[in-house]
């Protein structure tokens, strides 16, 4: 017999404004229990307004989120008992150690006793800091403020996690350390929403990806099903001189776009991307293009279709930090 | 409600790291109180004699000269110094530069006109716009006067005597008598009040006076920390549990207000055993008065980490504050020496009703019900900072 998925996250129609500035603009997505579930977008899209008003930290302007079938407008204390959350920045106390950072939490999340002093024993051990326990957090590295950060909120073993951003400003190692552990809990049957401005984590890890930007969500899907809204095409970033860039763009970027089999041509910095159905078949053209105009092409990098290229494809603006 | 009590002992394991919690709320008050004590002379030894030196060169060497510097020697104000041989010229430089206070100089032939009942000069060198020159002068005349009127009195009884008395004998008795006065005037501002060192009387003041300064001056180490756990985003994670926001500000003033009594026990016993200050005159009125007086300090501090936006912010509102409400109420200055104006706007301070409550004990010698209404005056002040900054607190949206 088929088991009926639950939504762990449903979220309806979510409005959030600061004075003349909308935040968030009718955002709506559903989250199954036991997934990953990632916001993309770049700085200032929404996300983190969107995880703040679903953590109960903001009352939306309109709309309303259940979390694991509680509303955040009518019950928030039971939303606040079955979550977990990982803020963007290192929300922890500097001049505690670990292992009293940990259990002070534990209190807040109503942890009492033996189950608190066990709980912060086995999370030192999930986040590898058993040996590090009596150090205050002020000492650690920023990888290591980052694994108690995720480690506070997995102390009352929520049904329900978000993590705003858990990667910036890390090392590799930890972030790779960080990653897996996101893994390890979509397979203890947590609910992950992750919120991340970086393509490959959220393509990495994700079972469904929400992209964000201006505070609307403009497109949400399985990774595939994001991919297939732009087709086939191909992502062409070219890199040219850079007194061409300055002085004859405009006519290149006019000579591309007139190109057969060239879908977008956008400029940001210097770096053109183009959209095209077939890179092969319109690099010669391209080239040619370039040469009538005097411009010099420094590099030229092709990728199949990914989020990134979905994203431009959406927004005609590279999604980047 | 146990989480208030989470974050207490959260707060206070913090506080308690900070090195500069000790610094504000032990050693500067117990530094300054020492220091303000010295310069009010409360520490000059016991057997100091304060009485203002004066020289006396007795030219006369008569038995009435010998009585004047008797009656000057027995004097609480004056203490005469000896210059035998001295010339006028040496004693009235020695007055000039402020070495002596006073010179009193008993020309020959003094005695003479005393006894001969003719108008009879004393030569004072003194600076009579002076304080002390003025109280020399009156001593020095109160003392020639009663002289007089001693010989005076011996010379009538000698006269009115049929068989001729002797002129020693009254003249003795007449000068005895003014040591055992008919009637004596105690000099007392009320009835309550109690005779007191004067050395303990300053350190009455600037006991108090110091550690409600720095109580209010360790409010930036209190305050710190309110508003740290606002810039690390801790407050937005602690919104993220199920912890209501009037339990947050309960912890953290709770937390406060058990480090400023604290404070107030320790210095208070510091005071009373050290400085023998006199608190445990009244016991429970003094105990009413701290705990009403760190009700009221604490209450500021946490509108203090409610209002500051940053650390800076939070030192500078704790250090004007400090200087403000300390300076207006009385910390520095017993305001009963400043006027009647200034007394009214010291009492706009809460710590002039703690000031006023302290001094009743200590000082005044007063019982508890001394100290009602600067308790009530305090928890009035500690419930307009408490609702302030709950209102402020409540108020504040935390945007991500």
């Amino acid at each position: 017999m088929k088991e009926k998925m639950i939504n762990a996250i449903e979220v309806q129609n979510l409005h959030k404004s600061f004075g003349d500035i909308k935040a968030v603009q009718g955002v709506s997505f559903n989250v199954n229990q036991g997934e990953i579930f990632s916001l993309l977008g770049p700085n200032g899209a929404g996300k983190t307004t969107t995880i703040s008003m679903l953590c109960c930290l903001l009352r939306p302007d309109e709309g309303d989120a259940l979390i694991m079938g509680h509303s955040i407008r009518k019950d928030p204390n039971r939303v606040k008992a079955v979550l977990g959350v990982v803020p963007q920045d290192i929300a922890l106390y500097e001049d505690l150690t670990a292992r009293e950072n940990l259990t002070f939490w534990g209190k807040m999340y109503g942890l009492r006793g033996s189950t608190l002093k066990a709980r912060v024993i086995e999370v030192l051990e999930i986040i590898g800091l058993s040996d590090r326990a009596n150090d205050r957090v002020g000492k650690f590295s920023g990888g290591m403020k980052r694994r108690v950060n995720i480690g506070v909120a997995l102390l009352h073993k929520p049904q329900v996690i978000y993590m705003d951003e858990p990667t910036v400003g890390i090392d590799p190692q930890s972030r790779r350390s960080i990653l897996d552990s996101v893994v390890d809990l979509k397979n203890h049957g947590m609910t992950v929403l992750y919120t991340t401005h970086y393509m490959e984590e959220a393509q990495e890890l994700s079972n469904h990806i929400a992209i964000m930007d201006h505070g609307e969500m403009i497109a949400c899907g399985t990774h595939q099903e994001l991919v297939r809204i732009v087709g086939q095409m191909d992502r062409i970033t070219l890199t040219i001189g850079s007194s061409a860039a300055n002085e004859e763009s405009d006519d290149i970027l006019r000579a591309w776009k007139a190109v057969d089999g060239v879908r977008q041509v956008t400029s940001d910095d210097g770096a053109i991307s183009l959209l095209a159905d077939d890179s092969n078949q319109v690099l010669p053209s391209i080239f040619e293009a370039a040469a009538t105009n005097g411009v010099r092409i420094t590099s030229v990098d092709i990728k199949e279709p990914n989020l990134e290229t979905v994203f431009l494809h959406l927004t005609g603006r590279a999604l980047r930090d | 409600m146990i989480r208030i009590f989470d974050i207490t002992s959260k707060d206070l394991l913090q506080l308690l790291r900070d090195r500069k919690t000790f610094l504000f709320l032990l050693i500067m008050p117990i530094a300054f109180t020492v220091l303000f004590g010295f310069s009010f002379g409360a520490f000059n030894k016991v057997g100091t004699d304060l009485r203002l030196p004066v020289a006396f060169l007795d030219q006369d060497q008569s038995r009435i000269s010998k009585s004047l510097h008797d009656q000057l020697a027995a004097s609480e104000i004056i203490r005469l110094e000896e210059f035998r041989g001295a010339t006028q010229t040496y004693l009235e430089n020695q007055v000039a530069s402020e070495k002596l206070a006073a010179a009193i100089i008993v020309p020959a032939g003094y005695s003479h006109e005393v006894l001969g009942g003719k108008s009879s000069k004393l030569i004072l060198f003194t600076d009579t716009s002076s304080t002390a020159g003025m109280s020399v002068e009156s001593e020095t005349l109160s003392a020639s006067i009663r002289l007089k009127n001693a010989v005076q009195t011996a010379r009538i009884m000698v006269q009115m005597t049929a068989n001729g008395g002797s002129f020693d004998y009254v003249y003795d008795k007449a000068l005895s008598n003014w040591q055992d006065p008919p009637i004596s005037v105690t000099e007392t501002t009320a009835s309550a009040i109690k005779q007191q060192d004067t050395r303990i009387q300053s350190l009455a003041h600037t006991s108090p006076g110091m550690m409600l300064q720095f109580a209010i001056a360790g409010l930036l180490t209190s305050a710190e920390i309110i508003v740290i756990e606002r810039k690390s985003r801790c407050l937005q994670r602690l919104l993220t549990t199920a912890t209501a926001r009037v339990h947050i500000l309960l912890g953290h003033y709770l937390a406060i207000l058990t480090l400023i009594f604290c404070q107030f026990l320790l210095l208070i016993s510091f005071g009373q055993l050290v400085l023998h200050v006199n608190y445990l005159s009244a016991p429970g009125a003094t105990l009413l008065v701290a705990f009403c007086a760190a009700v009221c300090v604490a209450a500021l501090g946490l509108l203090i980490g409610v209002l500051a936006k940053t650390q800076e912010q939070g030192n500078i509102f704790a250090l004007i504050l400090m200087f403000l409400l300390a300076g207006m109420g009385g910390s520095w200055v017993p305001l009963e020496v400043t006027g009647a104006t200034f007394r009214s706007i010291g009492h706009l301070s809460p710590i002039a009703w703690a000031m006023d409550g302290f001094q009743n004990i200590s000082i005044r010698g007063l019982g508890i019900e001394s100290v009602v209404t600067p308790s009530a005056a305090l928890l009035g002040y500690a419930m307009l900072f408490f609702a302030l900054a709950t209102w402020r607190f409540s108020r504040a949206e935390l945007k991500p």
